[in-house]
């Protein structure tokens, strides 16, 4: 990581933290529709940055041996397992396809 | 266990054994994040500090997952910050409810992550909702700062990250992060759609673009699924499934 990154991201997660605190907070009080919204962001954004790591390699689509580690994570997680079984279970999946494929 | 209407995710006080798996969570969240950091060329020094200051791992595994991409370090920051509104949110919900003060409010406020602001909020009074914030956080705290320094060990030692499958831990732990909010069906309607954009626009925009403008997938969200409550709902109780618009 850049200085220059780890700068602006101890901004982006502390300030957004008091800004969201003490001024968007109120404004957002008056209107649920917005809130609702704001609510919903990180469902969308971070599930683009799943997408990201698990079927891309630079700019172009791969389906490779993370998607199998993935889908076994996303059932995981569908059945509320611990969060150290979630990741243990994708590395193992996606480690084992390697070994068999390549 | 009748067949009553409960399905909270989060305890309402905290036990010793939710203690433990906050700990525990955070600290697999810790080492995952500083293997991945090192791995990526990051010194375990700068590993180590980004993040101790930067204290989110949502947003470091936003600007990787965009650097990775060959995406630029401006495309990444960006990334980071779309990722880290997500606490901006939490922030909302948690600071109402504490008791009043700038400076208490400021401090939980800042350490307001998904874990803590949902056991504080189910309690009743200000002050109890004080004190379960931060009696989560400091689990979360335990574990994530010793995560982290086992992480930035490990990260020297560990040889091939991909061939012992560790560039899938990355994906896996976010989902596992926003778990809770995919459950719900306006959650889950936005986050198919900011998948389907971002799938859609990798191939022909810059890195970094994608991430950033699936933040309309909360639009779609918003037109398919209404609240009940909200004008203009017409819609049997029944409402699971057959939406066509």
């Amino acid at each position: 990581m850049t200085t220059l990154s780890i700068v602006m991201l101890t901004i982006a997660a502390w300030g957004q933290r008091l800004v969201g605190a003490f001024l968007i907070g109120p404004w957002l009080e008056k209107r649920p529709i917005l809130a609702r919204a704001a609510g919903l962001i990180p469902a969308a954004v971070v599930m683009a940055v799943i997408v990201q790591l698990t079927v891309a390699r630079g700019s172009s689509l791969v389906v490779d041996e993370r998607l199998a580690g993935m889908s076994v994570a996303a059932v995981l997680v569908w059945r509320r397992a611990p969060f150290i079984v979630v990741v243990l279970a994708a590395a193992v999946v996606t480690a084992s396809f390697r070994a068999l494929v390549g | 266990m009748s067949s009553s209407s409960s399905q909270v995710a989060a305890p309402t006080r905290l036990s010793r054994v939710d203690f433990a798996t906050m700990a525990i969570t955070f600290f697999s969240l810790g080492v995952t994040l500083q293997v991945l950091l090192i791995d990526n060329g990051t010194s375990s020094t700068r590993a180590l500090v980004a993040s101790v200051v930067i204290f989110s791992a949502t947003s470091q595994f936003a600007y990787l997952a965009v650097r990775d991409g060959g995406g630029g370090d401006w495309a990444a920051i960006a990334a980071g910050w779309v990722v880290a509104t997500r606490f901006g949110i939490l922030a909302v919900s948690l600071s109402s409810r504490l008791p009043q003060g700038f400076w208490r409010r400021a401090a939980a406020s800042i350490n307001a992550f998904d874990p803590n602001v949902a056991v504080a909020v189910q309690q009743t009074t200000p002050w109890e909702v004080e004190r379960e914030f931060w009696r989560t956080t400091a689990g979360m705290m335990l574990g994530w700062f010793s995560g982290l320094a086992v992480g930035t060990l490990l990260g020297n030692v560990l040889g091939d990250t991909q061939r012992l499958g560790l560039d899938a831990i990355f994906p896996a732990a976010l989902l596992a992060i926003i778990g809770n909010l995919l459950r719900r069906r306006d959650g889950f309607i936005a986050g198919i759609a900011g998948a389907a954009i971002c799938l859609v626009l990798l191939p022909i925009v810059p890195a970094g673009l994608p991430i950033i403008v699936s933040v309309f997938g909360v639009a779609i969200s918003l037109i398919m699924v209404r609240v009940p409550g909200e004008p203009r709902t017409r819609r049997s109780e029944s409402a699971s499934d057959g939406e066509q618009s």
